[in-house]
């Protein structure tokens, strides 16, 4: 089949035709001196974009049984997925299409109409070139596993498992201890605002224990993962047996929570195991153990001082729910003896959910001293601190209880190594947009949630659970296939040296290397084309589809070619 | 009786479009509805948005534009919901769309019909601070790019003979027998994602808002520096050309009113005060704060950045012994400081971070749809669960803002919920 090119000038309304001799355009397009022994067709029209432009050009194609196609129009975001859309309803294969933007490029910014039409010939030109390289891509349909794995079986892991889990899908869901539950599971009382009791979390094991399509593994860590998004390959390690297990899964959400900053690592942060320093969480503990507050020496404290923010500074952010929680601690006390005497030093009050000032408001009506500080150090039970107006004090207490910063928990790192993920600089996991992709990562199929994402508590941990399920239920439908990206990359097996130059510089971790045959391979669908392993391969054998050189080099060339002046 | 494949979602921000698409992408079929003439919500009224800075307009508009040309979003604007009937599954909703008066697809855009109209009138979503025309778009870039006529405005559509739009109009979009339509349809479920409003009931005589120039609400502030906004981005001050070269960001204002700490304005403030640095690099900048609250892994960063290179902090000991005054022609901003003594700063603008609060209207669409409120009039959820995401109607699910004040990442998690929520109910 010969070649025939339509090219159609666009006039955006006045947009374009404004500030565009379009038909000039039309006129000097027609007769361009490379593209004499080229079929031709090219025509302007008023809203290319508009219900019936897209009709036209559907015509156009089909009449004209067009083997390439330029819109020259507006920017790509806007239109080119419509003009694609176009090619999708006729033979005409989308990647022998291309826009060429006369619009933001040409009429908006240069006042000069003769020169913006110059300029539009040239842009025009320079596509018609690379559009004469380009080649046709074909879309695959890959069937998909509708499975997921669960790493970590806290709160967020076990509300994305009862969230997942249906007859059409089933969740593995692993723990590296020995139950599931996590942290939550020890907590003593819910924040108030929360309303519930710890039994309402207890309902949620037990249901994950009955769900038939939950299938948990104790005792049991990530020992490898291959494969992307609706195929998955993973391998399981028990802890205790060392027995591996392999499963097959569409999707692989990390739920592996936190740990805390250790204190002791302060050094204005002076005890030893036998004074009475605790951390919150073993308040907690001894709050769910016996309802009080015990000291070492088995006696209820009179005096505790609550401390905020520790390791805040070190860490680099606010934890975000230790106020509020130091907050029921000094309710707690206060609720199984009102005598004691409840210091609670912030530095800030971080209460950024609706329902906290209340609850900050009726503690302040009961007689806890709210001391804001400005610095604070501990020695044993004694604490030497600046109040927020200068002043130096020092009082001391029975018992101390800390509020230690959230940090990522260890495991963080072994799955970013295993997974080739990204982290945030204070070593959380990394989203790909803080914004608007929140609980996903640089890797398809592969999720975040809870406290491994940013420090953040229960109920935000549900939320972002419940985010991934909608994740994970839109993106791999049971039954349904899904579409990987065509415009890839693909590394000539004849050229590459094996030097692995590549391995490192892709940030999806999509090419892998063949040993036995010593060369370098792109796995499809994984790779998202974004060319970084086309500049790193110093034998030039890597190239991304619909960015090869040439064409590329073809639309460059046209753009820079000497001759006439062209100054924007 | 089959469960529908059709979802509602109210209110077109950023938690109602995030939900849109990844309904439309699993194949459901969604009827998003907006009161305003345009869609994307608070978001598209800041020119930058924290903590990453990165520029709405070009984080949203794609967004918007994916919407707009999804073929499995109806997208109705200047529509509210006025029935809800039904059960989970399916509800049978019913829609009240308003005449615009231009038709969306003979309409370019263009533009030319404004400039021409002769009666003014009030632009609330550009807060108050410019005027608009009885046919209008709400600001620049607004998405649907396409015109409304005021029908209460509009001399032609109260029985003048004025024809002027009309006769600017080149591509004959404007119709003037268009009319309000009431829509009848079936969904399975309902996402509730009306979002909020800055509080303008409060009293704000103290801080001498009203009364005094250049005392701005943070969202007015806002829409002051947006390259979108009415004065493009160029932040002067009231009827001079000049630049302020000293600002003062007042927290926490209105929070003993609203009964609770609105999480976003510690943060915007800060951003606010790199927006002023930015138009003028030696302004003096003042976040006059009493706590500080920066609720994500990478916020405290940014408060530091802050901190070091933008703004001066300064703590006051009790926001009802703040008092803003005029003297000699400088602002005065008299606090209390951190020994409880009185102190003052001298400045030529002062903002003033007011409560994030339901949207207006909210409570009228609660009685429609049957739904709970909390006290503070945003949406309650069942209480019986933590971290829910589901109303005290079955079926209905809320996200973002409506819920409670909270910054677009927490928004979009939540209708990212609301999601897997819907799913669920409609596979059953
Ligand atoms: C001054 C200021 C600056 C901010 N800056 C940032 C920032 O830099 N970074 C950040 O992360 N967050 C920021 N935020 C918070 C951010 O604006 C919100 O998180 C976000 O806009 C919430 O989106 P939403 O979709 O929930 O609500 P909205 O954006 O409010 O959208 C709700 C939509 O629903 C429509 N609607 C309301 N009622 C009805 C009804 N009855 N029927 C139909 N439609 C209805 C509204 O018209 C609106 O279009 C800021 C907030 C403020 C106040
Ligand atoms: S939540 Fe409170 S105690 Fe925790 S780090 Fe933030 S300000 Fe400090
Ligand atoms: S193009 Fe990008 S994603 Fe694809 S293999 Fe190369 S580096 Fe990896
Ligand atoms: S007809 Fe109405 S909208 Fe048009 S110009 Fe006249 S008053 Fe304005
Ligand atoms: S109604 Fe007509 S004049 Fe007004 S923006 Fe649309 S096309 Fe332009
Ligand atoms: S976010 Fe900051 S300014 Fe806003 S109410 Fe909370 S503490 Fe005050």
């Amino acid at each position: 089949m010969s070649e025939k090119i339509g090219i159609y000038v666009c006039e955006c309304g006045p947009n374009i035709a404004s500030r565009v001799d379009v038909d000039r355009v039309v006129e000097e397009i027609e007769k361009l001196e490379d593209f004499k022994d080229k079929e031709l067709v090219v025509k302007k029209h008023k809203l290319l974009c508009s219900v019936e432009g897209k009709k036209f050009l559907e015509n156009e194609i089909n009449e004209n049984e067009l083997t390439h196609l330029i819109c020259a129009a507006c920017s790509p975001t806007d239109h080119d997925s419509t003009f694609i859309g176009v090619c999708k309803k006729t033979n005409l294969n989308p990647y022998m299409y291309k826009i060429v933007n006369i619009r933001e490029q040409c009429a908006w910014i240069i006042s000069d109409k003769e020169r913006a039409t110059d300029k539009a010939i040239r842009y025009i030109h320079s596509g018609m070139s690379r559009v004469l390289y380009q080649e046709p891509l074909y879309e695959k349909q890959l069937d998909i596993n509708p499975d997921v794995l669960i790493v970590g079986a806290g709160i967020a892991g076990i509300e994305a498992a009862l969230t997942l889990a249906g007859k059409d899908r089933k969740v593995f869901l692993i723990e590296k201890t020995s139950e599931i539950g996590g942290k939550s599971k020890k907590l003593h009382e819910l924040l108030q605002r929360q309303g519930v009791t710890p039994a309402n979390l207890k309902r949620k094991i037990s249901k994950v224990k009955s769900n038939q399509n939950i299938y948990s593994y104790t005792d049991t860590v990530l020992e490898n993962v291959i494969g992307f998004l609706g195929n998955f390959e993973v391998t399981l390690k028990n802890t205790k047996s060392k027995e591996q297990t392999e499963i097959l899964s569409g999707a692989v959400v990390l739920a592996n929570g936190y740990e805390l900053f250790d204190s002791k690592s302060l050094e204005n942060f002076n005890y030893s195991n036998s004074d009475n320093v605790f951390t919150a969480e073993e308040a907690e503990k001894m709050f769910k153990e016996d309802s009080k507050l015990t000291m070492r020496n088995g006696k209820e404290p009179s005096s505790v001082a609550l401390i905020h923010c520790v390791g805040r500074k070190e860490v680099g952010y606010c934890s975000k729910i230790c106020c509020s929680y130091l907050q029921k601690i000094a309710h707690s006390i206060y609720d199984h003896s009102p005598k004691t005497e409840i210091l609670d030093f912030y530095k800030d009050m971080c209460l950024p959910n609706k329902e906290d000032d209340h609850f900050y408001k009726t503690l302040k009506r009961k007689s806890i001293d709210f001391i804001r500080f400005e610095d604070i150090s501990l020695k044993g039970n004694s604490i030497n601190y600046t109040e927020k107006s200068g002043l130096k004090k020092t009082t001391s207490v029975d018992m101390v209880i800390l509020a230690p910063a959230m940090i990522p928990a260890q495991s963080t790192n072994t799955l970013k190594k295993m997974l080739n993920l990204e982290l945030h600089e204070t070593g959380y996991f990394q989203e790909p947009h803080v914004k608007i992709n929140p609980v996903a990562t640089n890797t398809d199929g592969i999720f975040i949630a809870g406290a491994n994402r940013s420090p953040c508590g229960i109920s935000e941990a549900i939320i972002q659970a419940q985010a991934v399920a909608g994740k994970i239920s839109t993106q791999l439908i049971p039954g349904e296939k899904i579409i990987p990206e065509v415009k890839v990359s693909e590394i000539l097996e004849a050229y590459c040296t094996g030097c692995k130059s590549c391995l490192d510089v892709c940030k999806y971790g999509a090419i892998y290397f063949d040993e036995r045959r010593a060369i370098s391979i792109v796995n499809e669908a994984i790779c998202r084309g974004c060319g970084n392993c086309v500049g790193a391969c110093p034998s030039g054998s890597i190239r991304t589809k619909h960015f090869t050189n040439s064409q590329l080099y073809q639309e460059v060339k046209e753009a820079l070619r000497q001759g006439e002046q062209i100054n924007d | 009786m089959n469960t529908s494949n059709n979802v509602l979602i109210i209110g077109s921000g950023i938690s109602g479009m995030e939900a849109s698409l990844m309904l439309s992408k699993a194949g459901k079929k969604v009827y998003l509805v907006e009161r305003l003439p345009l869609i994307g919500g608070n978001t598209i009224k800041s020119g930058e948005s924290y903590p990453n800075m990165d520029c709405s307009t070009c984080l949203v508009s794609p967004i918007q534009q994916e919407i707009l040309q999804d073929e499995n979003i109806e997208v109705l604007t200047i529509s509210t919901v006025v029935g809800l009937s039904g059960k989970p599954g399916n509800f049978q909703v019913k829609i009240h769309k308003k005449a615009r008066y231009i038709d969306m697809v003979e309409c370019l855009g263009c533009g030319m019909c404004y400039p021409v109209c002769p009666i003014e009138t009030d632009n609330n979503w550009e807060e108050n601070l410019v005027k608009m025309k009885a046919v209008y778009v709400p600001c620049a870039g607004a998405l649907p790019n396409v015109p409304v006529i005021d029908k209460d405005l509009c001399l032609r559509l109260n029985g003048g003979d004025c024809n002027l739009c009309v006769e600017a109009c080149m591509f004959d979009a404007i119709d003037f027998s268009d009319k309000d339509k009431t829509l009848e349809v079936e969904v399975g479920a309902v996402i509730v994602a009306t979002g909020y409003d800055t509080a303008k009931n409060i009293n704000l005589s103290r801080f001498g808002y009203g009364k005094l120039d250049n005392i701005h609400t943070s969202m007015e502030f806002e829409r002051l520096c947006a390259p979108n906004g009415p004065y493009e981005g160029n932040l002067v001050l009231k009827n001079t050309d000049k630049k302020p070269s000293s600002v003062v960001f007042i927290h926490c204002v209105g929070r003993e009113t609203s009964g609770y700490c609105s999480s976003v304005c510690c943060m915007y403030s800060f951003k606010h005060a790199h927006f002023v640095k930015l138009k003028k690099s030696d302004a003096k900048v003042y976040n006059l704060y009493h706590d500080i609250c920066l609720p994500d892994k990478s916020y405290q960063k940014f408060y530091l950045e802050t901190k070091k290179n933008i703004s001066n902090f300064i703590f006051y000991s009790n926001i009802n012994q703040i008092e803003v005054k005029e003297d000699n022609g400088n602002l005065i901003v008299q606090y209390p400081d951190n020994k409880g003594e009185s102190a003052i700063i001298k400045a030529d603008m002062v903002v003033l971070t007011v409560p994030v609060v339901p949207s207006n209207g909210l409570v009228e669409l609660a009685e429609v749809l049957d739904i709970e409120l909390d006290r503070f009039g945003y949406i309650a959820t069942e209480t019986s669960q933590i971290g829910s995401i589901k109303t005290s109607r079955h079926g209905v699910f809320v996200a973002g803002c409506s819920e409670g004040p909270k910054d677009i990442q927490s928004a979009v998690i939540q209708a990212e919920a609301t999601v897997a929520n819907t799913i669920s109910l409609l596979n059953q």
